[in-house]
C-alpha cells in the first residue's frame, strides 16, 4: 500500500503540465472573459447611471421651462382680459356719451319745434280770435 | 456451495497489488496513470469545449466552466485575499478540479469491470504516490511563496515570535504535506474499500448509503486540500508575525 516509486515524481510533473497547460486553455481564457462582461456590466451601468442624470436633469429643465411658459402664458391672457374690459369700458362709455348727445340734440330740436309750434299757435289764436272778433262784433259794428 | 459462490464472483479485493510498469529501471503503476490520464483528458477536453467560443453572454460548457473557475477563485480569494489571490488560481484550481474530478470518477465510474492483467483501476488519488506528489508540490509551492515574497527573510519566520518555537516550525513542515496527503489517501482509499468490502457482502442497495456518503466525503476532500494549500500559501506570503 505504501509502496513509492518513480509514480511519484512522474505525477508530480504530470500535475504541473496540467497546471500548465489548463492556465493556458481554461483560466486564462475563462477569466479573462469574466473580466470583459464585469467591464462591460460596470461602463454598462455607469452609462446608465450618467443617462438617468442626464434625463433627470432634462426633465427638471423641461419643467421649469413648461411652468415659465404656463405663467407668461397666464399673463397673457391677464393683459388681454385687462385690455379687453378697458376696451369694453371705453366704448360703453362711447355709446353712452353718444346717446347722451343723441338724447340732448332730440331734446333740443323738441323743444324748437315746441317752440314753433307755440308761435304758430299763437299767431292762428291771434287770427281766430282777431276773426271771432270781427264775426261777434263785425255785424253791430257794421 | 463455496465453488458456486467462489465462480460467480461479484467483487473483490485487492489492495497493494499493481499494474506494473518499467522505464527503463523505474517502476510505475500503470493503473494510477491509466485514469489519472482519463481525469486530466476529461479535464481538458471540458476546458477546450468551454473555450472554443468564448462569447460574452456564456453558454452551454462555457457557463459551466465559468462557475467552477469562480468557485475555485473564491477558494482562493478567501484564503489568499483580493490582492494576493490571482496568480496562484491556477494551482490552487488544478488542485480542486484533479483531485475533485480524480474521487468523483473513482466513486461513479466502475473502473473494476475493466480488466487489467494486474491490479484494478481505481480513483488516482486512491494510491499514495499522487497524494504525496500533489502534497510535496504544495510544499514546494509555498516556500516558492514565502522565497519570492520575502527572499532569505523567509527563514525569520522560523523564530519568530521566540526561537523557542523553532523545532515546532520546522516539524510544521513536514507535517504539513505529511497531513495532506495522508489525509486525502486515507480517504479515498477507505471509502473505496469500505464499499468494495459492502459489496462483496451484500451486493444490492445496501452500500449506496456508503456510495453517497463516498460522494460527499471526496467533493469535502478536493475542497480540503484545495483550501489548505491555499492557506499555506497564504501564511507563507504572509507571514507570523505581520
Amino acid at each position: 500500500m505504501f509502496d513509492f516509486d518513480a509514480t511519484l515524481p512522474l505525477m508530480a510533473l504530470q500535475f504541473v503540465l496540467l497546471t500548465l497547460v489548463l492556465n493556458a486553455v481554461f483560466y486564462k481564457p475563462l477569466t479573462k472573459a469574466i473580466d470583459e462582461r464585469e467591464d462591460y456590466i460596470r461602463t454598462g451601468s455607469t452609462d446608465a447611471a450618467e443617462r438617468l442624470a442626464k434625463a433627470e436633469r432634462l426633465a427638471k429643465q423641461y419643467e421649469q421651462e413648461l411652468a415659465e411658459s404656463r405663467k407668461q402664458s397666464q399673463a397673457i391672457i391677464t393683459a388681454a382680459q385687462a385690455e379687453a374690459q378697458k376696451i369694453v369700458a371705453q366704448q360703453i362709455t362711447e355709446a353712452q356719451q353718444e346717446a347722451q348727445s343723441q338724447r340732448e340734440q332730440a331734446q333740443r330740436e323738441l323743444d324748437q319745434q315746441k317752440q314753433e309750434a307755440m308761435t304758430s299757435l299763437e299767431q292762428q289764436v291771434e287770427a281766430l280770435s282777431q276773426q271771432i272778433f270781427e264775426k261777434l262784433l263785425g255785424s253791430q259794428l257794421a | 456451495m463455496l465453488d458456486i459462490f467462489n465462480t460467480f464472483t461479484l467483487a473483490e479485493l485487492e489492495v497493494g497489488h499493481h499494474f506494473y510498469w518499467r522505464l527503463g529501471g523505474l517502476q510505475l503503476h500503470g493503473q494510477v496513470f491509466m485514469t489519472s490520464w482519463i481525469v486530466i483528458g476529461l479535464l481538458l477536453i471540458a476546458s477546450l469545449i468551454a473555450t472554443r467560443n468564448v462569447q460574452r453572454v456564456p453558454q452551454g460548457m462555457q457557463n459551466f466552466m465559468e462557475y467552477a473557475l469562480e468557485f475555485v477563485r473564491d477558494i482562493a480569494k478567501n484564503q489568499l485575499g483580493e490582492k494576493e489571490y490571482r496568480p496562484w488560481v491556477p494551482f490552487i484550481g488544478t488542485l480542486f478540479l484533479f483531485i475533485f474530478v480524480s474521487n468523483w470518477s473513482g466513486a461513479l465510474v466502475p473502473w473494476r469491470l475493466i480488466e487489467i492483467p494486474e491490479g484494478e483501476l481505481a480513483a488516482p488519488t486512491g494510491d499514495i504516490n499522487t497524494t504525496v506528489a500533489l502534497a510535496l508540490l504544495t510544499s514546494l509551492a509555498y516556500f516558492y511563496a514565502g522565497f519570492s515574497r520575502r527572499g532569505l527573510g523567509y527563514f525569520a519566520k522560523y523564530i519568530e515570535p521566540t526561537p523557542i518555537l523553532l523545532p515546532i516550525a520546522i516539524l510544521e513542515d513536514f507535517t504539513k504535506p505529511l497531513s495532506l496527503s495522508f489525509r486525502l489517501f486515507g480517504n479515498i482509499l477507505a471509502d473505496e474499500l469500505v464499499v468494495a468490502v459492502l459489496v462483496l457482502l451484500v451486493p444490492l442497495f445496501i452500500p449506496l448509503p456508503v456510495m453517497m456518503l463516498g460522494l460527499f466525503t471526496s467533493a469535502i476532500q478536493a475542497l480540503v486540500f484545495a483550501t489548505l494549500a491555499a492557506a499555506y500559501i497564504h501564511e507563507a506570503l504572509e507571514g507570523h508575525g505581520e
